[in-house]
Parts: structure tokens; C-alpha cells; sequence
């Protein structure tokens, strides 16, 4: 059995009338650019989409697919001109697949309400042409164990065994922008992701405090960054923030046990401007409450206070467990383990406060002029642009 | 001078020198420095890693690289053993082992260990009635090795390891050493698996440890905490990438390698069915013939053939030098004057028909030489 087409079914797209297109369109462009490096042409039309693979495997092609926030389904399938002769032949193909002593059921969608043929005519027709030319199959109509799908549309007849659950969720840019905190750890880059899939568009941020951390680490971020435009199709514009003045300044002046907790309001005052200055609307990050020290109740109330923006948490009470497999799923997790110092596991106070009081630490920042440092923070910011094509792994194959 | 003595050691691939030598240079960082260079090292080291699991077919083992089997023998006993003698004393090994568990075994057995040999069949294999008898809930470590380095008898790992499902307590350790490419055992569900570079010809002085559980591994010696901290020691890069190269190369080719020496081996056989004074013990991996002059000293056999250019082995390099009889051969109840006339012809990558030509030829003018002392 040769699959020739991919198709793909939209997710809540289908309730947005306006614009509708635009978002058609959108998603179009993200699936030609996860596909990049594919022989295959992807044709978006008002209520779904179909990729011509030749002669690409049809999961691989599919398993590109499954970040991109929009998509319901897919389904390889078989494209056939619209005659009764062409799906008789190709229903046989179909059930040369099935084994002896399991059961079938043919299945029938008519969007083309023109065709000679009505619903139970088509099921008939194929039913019978494969019960009377095979000896093994049996039909069941409750629980087969194979069901062969058969769409009459306007423009052909497509057939396909299997629907294969996509990640669901509005197309980007439906949803407006948010900026992403990206520290390269395990959470945020599910975070973010997660986000997406609500239509949210996302640029990412990252601190760094060299000679403090290593370039590797920042290189870890970018990779994840080019891991996650990879997966999504969308790419995701990292701004990397100088961050050293602020962190050694904190760490002069603010007493031990509450230096994380001015770290992390710090940061997210320079979040918020640069939310601000791209058009941003929300800040996104990997919080889980109660993982470590800042992430308690106590801890998100004394940082919280320093921005009104909304900040997203959508990992806020998930498993840990559970944060690992959708980082594994979507491939950032190797690369989010690589141990590389950031500047939070360098500057980490022995016993931070669980529960670090906002006044103390209000009186221990307002003798230090952190405005015009996170003025200057925000003007050296670095941009990086992920090139989409994740960086290979060393080539040691001539080696061993 | 041709070689007959590849289950003592093998030569180098030329493809494992390359990569020997490419490492030394361009990868000769340490793989614990934290700079860009010693970085890429590590990255050496773990891509090697990545690969000779996927090449053992055990994707979610660890592999702690050693500079031998013997080395990586000597941690899985002494630190499995140390580490269980709490909830049990008593070690299944077969009759058939290497010094390298043999000896260990003996310190062992000083520190409180009861040390059972299972029994060996008629062609020289563990016999699995009896190691079922033998298994009770004391024992806590059982040994053997996959293919036996004297006659080449594969050993029945698989339905060890299945049988031993109803035994979580007892580790289950395989010195795979003369096994790599010579049999295809599936490993899976052993506890730890030992493997030797140059008996698959990578270089000397690398070696590897197969480890189903990491955490019940624990460091013999104490160091820098390289390997996992199990086993400290700068890693030797270029051996472990040579012995990466070789392993693909001894696998990639194992099954035409196999058929060949398979024809070799009856060639040989069939040379000397009717030397009567010839005993030719069970054939079993294809590499080994292992044959006794009765009545003569291996050792005399083996000079007469090195005479003549032809390096064949008495029983085992790694004991050859001991008096006493090999066990190997005592186990499978042949009489004194057989093990003592006893010479080991092991074959390799690079034997060829001209080789086996010549060893043939050899082998019977040593035969008529001897003629006087041969019973």
C-alpha cells in the first residue's frame, strides 16, 4: 500500500469565520516550514489541507506535523479519481493489508453530494467487491479491527486507514504575543510550547552572566530555541540580556537568603519592558508551584509584584513526571539536560527563603539604583534568530 | 609465521589503528576538562558509548569503560559482592572459567562467599538441571562466560537469564570476552557483561562493562570519578574509539566470517579423523578446534609447530603457564594424557584457506614426527 497524499484536518479553526484565511494561510506556511528538507507539496485549502508526499514515508512526514498548534488529524491516504472502477481497485489494496480472520468495515463520508452514488451505495459497492474477491476477510460493523475510510469530496475520492491526533489547539498568531522566560531548564521550553498551542505567538528571553556561565550554556539556549522553531514551525526570536552587573550588584547588596527572590524580580522587570517593546502582552514561564525555593505561593507573591502583566504558568500544578514526557516528546529534553551552569545555579544562595518577606526585600533594592541597570541590561540585548536547521550533532562516523 | 592463536589475542583492524591514531591526535584531550576541546572528547566518548550499545543491541545499559575484561571481571564481583553480602553467601560459577573470575572467586571464598560449580554437560556446556538445582534463595551472584576460550562451547545465556527471572536477588554476571562475533547471543536481562577489545581486534588495553543497573555498581578502586565514578583513571579515548571501530567492523562482517571459519574448521577436523592418536574435542563456536596429541606434551606440540610457522596455543595463554591441567578439559571428564596432549587452534578475521593449508600440513608431519611417543 503507496500513500500518496497526507491529509490534514484543522482544529478550532473551523469556528473562526473571519479571517479565516489569513490563519489558512499561516498554517500553511508552518507546515512547509517543518517540512523543510522534504519532497513535498503542501496545499492548504478553506476547510483542510493536503500534502502530496511522493515518495516521502508518510510518518515521518506526519511526526513533523505534530507540534504545529491548528492540527486536529492526519491521515496518509490514497487519492483516486472519482469513478466506481478506481476504488474498487484501490479498496483491494487496501484489503490485501488485513490479515486472515480479521474483520473490516468500510466506512463512507459523500461531501459530494453529486455523486451517482449515495453512502450506503458506495459502502455496498465496496463491501461487496471485497467480499466477493477475497476469502479471508469477514465484516463487523461494531468493532472491526480495520476500518476503511472512503471520502467522496468534490475534487477526488480519498481512502485511508488510521486518524492520527495532532496537537489540536488555535493556529499561532490567533492569540496575540507573549514573551517567553527560557533558562534552559527542563520546564520552560514545555511552557512555552504549551502556550503556542493556544494560538500565542512567542519570543523568548534569557539572561546570561558571562564570564559567570560558559557560552555553552547560552549555546544550549539557542539550540533549544532552534529545537522549538523546528517543531513548531514558527520561529522563535531569543533575546539574550547581559545580565552580570545586575547579578554580582544583587549579590553585593542584598543579603543572602533573599538574593533569589530579588533575582527573579529583577528579571522580570526587564521582562515586562521588553514585553512591552515587542508588542507582548503576557509573560510565559516554566513555574511549577512548589518544584524549588521561588516557586512557592510566598515566593511568586513577593516576585509577582513587580509587574502587573499578566504572567502565564501553564505547567503551575503538573507532575514533574509528566513535564519530562511532553519535554522528551517534543525533543528539547536532551538538550535541556546538558549541565551547564545558568546563572541561577551559580549565584544560588545556600538556604534561600521559602518564604521571603516583600518588605525586607523592598528595603534592600531601594538603595540601589537598579533602574538605570536594567535601562542598560535592555539596550545590550543580543537577538537570535534560530536557523531552523538543528544544529547536527558532531559527525564521528568515520571515526567509529 | 602463521597465527593460529586468535581466542589469546587477534591483530588490530587497520581501520581501528586509523582511528586509534586520528584520536590520539585530534581527540588527545581529557575527556573531564571543562574547555571546548576536552568537551568534544567527551562527546567522542559518549557517541562511542552510544554506538557499541546499539551494536550489543542493549540501548538502555550503561557501559563503563575499563582497560580489560579481567579489570571489568574483578569490579562486577567485588562490587556486587561487597554490596549483597547481607542478604546472602553463596556464588554459582561454571567449571569452565577464566583465572580472571577464577582467582577472584578464590579471594572471595576467604571472605565468607560459598563459591558451587554448576555442572558441565558433554560438549562442555553449563547444564541447566543442575544450575536450577543449585539455585536457592542464598545465592547471589552467578558467573559464567559466554563462550568457553578452550574448546568454544556456547554457553545458554538466554535461558539462564529466564530462569533466573524467578531469582531477583542473584546477579547475574557473563564474561563475554571470547564471545563478540563469534555467537549471537541476545545479553538482555544479564546484569553485567564484560568485553575485551582485543580479542575482536581493537587494540590492547581497552575494555568494557555492561551494566543493566548502574546504582548497584559501586567504584573498587577510588579516583576522579571518571565512569560513572566506577571506574576513576584518565579514559583512554583512542583505545575506547579503536574498539568502537572494531566492534562494528567484527559485527558487520561476523556472519560471512563465521561460514568461513565454519569450513575451516571442518577442513581442519577432517585432516585428522584418521590420526588415530588424535582426540578432537566437541565443536561448537566455529573459530576454536582444540586437539590432543595422546601421549604427547602440548607444549612439545606446540614447539613442533612453531618450528614448522604455525603459532597454535596449549590450553590458554592466560594459564598456559600453570602446571596444573586445565579445568575446562578435567570437566569434561577427559583422561589426564588427553588435556595433557591438548594444543588450542583458535582462528580469526584474517585466516585464510593458504593458512589452514599449511596448518594441515603441519599438523601431520608433527604427527609422524612424534610418532614414537604417541599412544
Amino acid at each position: 500500500m503507496k500513500f500518496d497524499h497526507i491529509l490534514i484536518r484543522y482544529g478550532e479553526l473551523t469556528l473562526k469565520t473571519k479571517n479565516r484565511m489569513m490563519f489558512v494561510y499561516a498554517l500553511r506556511d508552518r507546515m512547509r516550514k517543518a517540512l523543510k528538507g522534504f519532497d513535498v507539496d503542501v496545499k492548504a485549502n478553506r476547510d483542510r489541507a493536503y500534502i502530496e508526499i511522493n515518495d516521502e514515508d508518510p510518518h515521518q512526514v506526519i511526526d513533523k506535523l505534530m507540534n504545529i498548534s491548528g492540527i486536529l488529524s492526519t491521515s496518509p491516504v490514497v487519492k483516486i479519481e472519482k469513478s466506481d472502477e478506481a476504488m474498487k481497485e484501490t479498496v483491494m489494496k487496501f484489503a490485501e493489508n488485513i490479515k486472515a480472520g480479521e474483520t473490516f468495515k468500510i466506512e463512507v463520508k459523500r461531501a459530494d453530494k453529486n455523486y451517482h452514488l449515495d453512502t450506503f451505495g458506495v459502502q455496498q459497492l465496496l463491501g461487496g467487491h471485497v467480499m466477493s474477491n477475497t476469502e479471508h476477510m469477514t465484516v463487523d460493523v461494531k468493532n472491526p479491527d480495520y476500518k476503511i475510510m472512503v471520502e467522496v469530496r468534490q475534487d477526488a475520492i480519498y481512502m485511508y486507514y488510521e486518524s492520527i491526533k495532532g496537537l489540536g489547539g488555535l493556529p499561532l498568531g490567533t492569540g496575540g504575543k507573549a514573551l517567553l522566560m527560557l533558562s534552559g531548564g527542563i520546564d520552560s521550553p514545555v511552557a512555552g510550547i504549551d502556550v503556542m498551542k493556544r494560538g500565542v505567538e512567542i519570543e523568548a528571553i534569557h539572561f546570561h552572566s558571562p564570564p559567570y556561565t560558559s557560552p555553552q550554556a547560552t549555546d544550549k539556549v539557542k539550540k533549544l530555541v532552534d529545537i522549538m522553531s523546528d517543531r513548531t514551525g514558527f520561529d522563535i526570536k531569543l533575546h539574550i540580556v547581559p545580565f552580570t552587573e545586575l547579578q554580582t550588584t544583587i549579590y553585593d547588596k542584598v543579603p543572602d537568603n533573599l538574593s533569589m527572590t530579588s533575582t527573579r524580580r529583577i528579571m522580570l522587570r526587564i521582562a515586562e519592558q521588553l514585553a512591552k517593546n515587542i508588542g507582548g502582552e503576557a509573560i510565559v514561564n516554566g513555574e511549577n508551584l512548589g518544584q524549588v525555593a521561588s516557586q512557592t505561593l510566598t515566593s511568586m507573591y513577593a516576585i509577582n509584584e513587580v509587574t502587573s502583566m499578566p504572567v502565564l504558568r501553564p505547567l503551575l500544578t503538573l507532575e514533574k513526571n509528566d513535564i519530562v514526557k511532553m519535554a522528551r516528546k517534543m525533543g528539547t529534553y536532551e538538550t535541556s539536560i546538558l549541565p551547564f551552569e545558568d546563572c541561577c545555579t551559580i549565584f544560588k544562595p545556600n538556604a534561600p527563603k521559602t518564604k521571603p518577606n516583600l518588605e525586607s526585600v523592598k528595603k534592600f533594592e531601594s538603595g540601589v539604583d537598579f533602574d538605570s541597570m536594567i535601562e542598560k541590561a535592555i539596550e545590550n540585548i543580543k537577538i537570535y534568530t534560530p536557523n531552523h536547521k538543528v544544529e547536527a550533532e558532531d559527525d564521528f562516523s568515520d571515526l567509529l | 609465521m602463521i597465527y593460529f592463536d586468535n581466542a589469546a589475542t587477534t591483530k588490530p583492524f587497520k581501520e581501528a589503528l586509523e582511528t586509534f591514531n586520528t584520536t590520539s591526535e585530534k581527540y588527545f584531550y581529557n575527556t573531564a576538562s571543562i574547555h571546548q576541546a576536552g568537551k568534544n572528547a567527551a562527546k567522542l566518548l559518549e557517541a562511542a558509548r552510544k554506538q557499541i550499545l546499539d551494536l550489543m543491541y542493549l540501548p538502555d545499559y550503561d557501559l563503563v569503560f575499563t582497560s580489560s575484561a579481567t579489570e571489568s571481571n574483578n569490579i562486577a564481583i567485588l562490587s556486587t559482592l561487597r554490596h549483597k553480602k547481607q542478604f546472602g553467601k553463596t556464588i554459582l560459577t561454571s567449571e569452565l572459567e577464566h583465572p580472571s573470575i577464577v582467582n577472584v572467586l578464590a579471594e572471595m571464598k576467604d571472605e565468607g562467599f560459598i563459591v558451587k560449580y554448576i555442572k558441565t554437560t558433554s560438549v562442555g556446556k553449563i547444564d541447566l538441571e543442575d544450575f536450577k538445582e543449585k539455585l536457592d534463595s542464598d545465592v547471589i551472584f552467578v558467573t559464567t562466560m559466554s563462550l568457553n576460550n578452550i574448546i568454544g562451547s556456547v554457553q545458554p545465556i538466554e535461558q539462564m537469564v529466564k530462569i533466573l527471572e524467578d531469582y531477583p536477588k542473584a546477579h547475574f554476571h557473563v564474561d563475554a570476552t571470547q564471545g563478540i562475533g563469534k555467537t549471537d547471543i541476545d545479553y538482555k536481562g544479564v546484569d553485567t557483561i564484560s568485553i575485551s577489545a582485543h580479542k575482536f581486534n581493537g587494540v590492547k588495553g581497552a575494555g568494557g562493562l555492561f551494566v543493566k543497573t548502574l546504582s548497584n555498581l559501586h567504584p573498587v578502586f577510588y579516583g576522579g570519578g571518571h565512569e560513572y565514578n566506577v571506574r576513576s583513571g584518565t579514559v583512554n579515548l583512542p583505545g575506547i574509539t579503536a574498539m568502537t571501530k572494531a566492534l562494528r567492523l567484527t559485527l558487520e562482517e561476523a556472519r560471512s566470517v563465521n561460514i568461513r571459519l565454519n569450513d575451516f574448521n571442518g577442513q581442519i577436523r577432517d585432516a585428522v579423523k584418521d590420526l588415530k592418536s588424535i582426540k578432537v574435542q566437541p565443536k561448537d563456536a566455529p573459530y576454536i578446534v582444540n586437539m590432543s596429541f595422546v601421549g604427547a606434551k602440548g607444549e612439545v606440540v606446540v614447539n613442533a609447530l612453531s618450528k614448522r610457522g604455525i603459532l597454535v596455543s596449549t590450553t590458554s595463554a592466560c594459564a598456559s603457564r600453570l602446571a596444573e591441567l586445565n579445568e575446562t578439559l578435567l570437566a569434561l571428564k577427559n583422561p589426564d594424557d588427553v588435556i595433557e596432549g591438548s594444543i588450542r587452534i583458535s582462528m580469526g578475521h584474517y585466516t585464510t584457506q593458504d593458512d589452514v593449508d599449511a596448518l594441515v600440513t603441519a599438523l601431520k608431519s608433527v604427527y609422524e614426527e612424534l610418532g614414537d611417543v604417541l599412544k
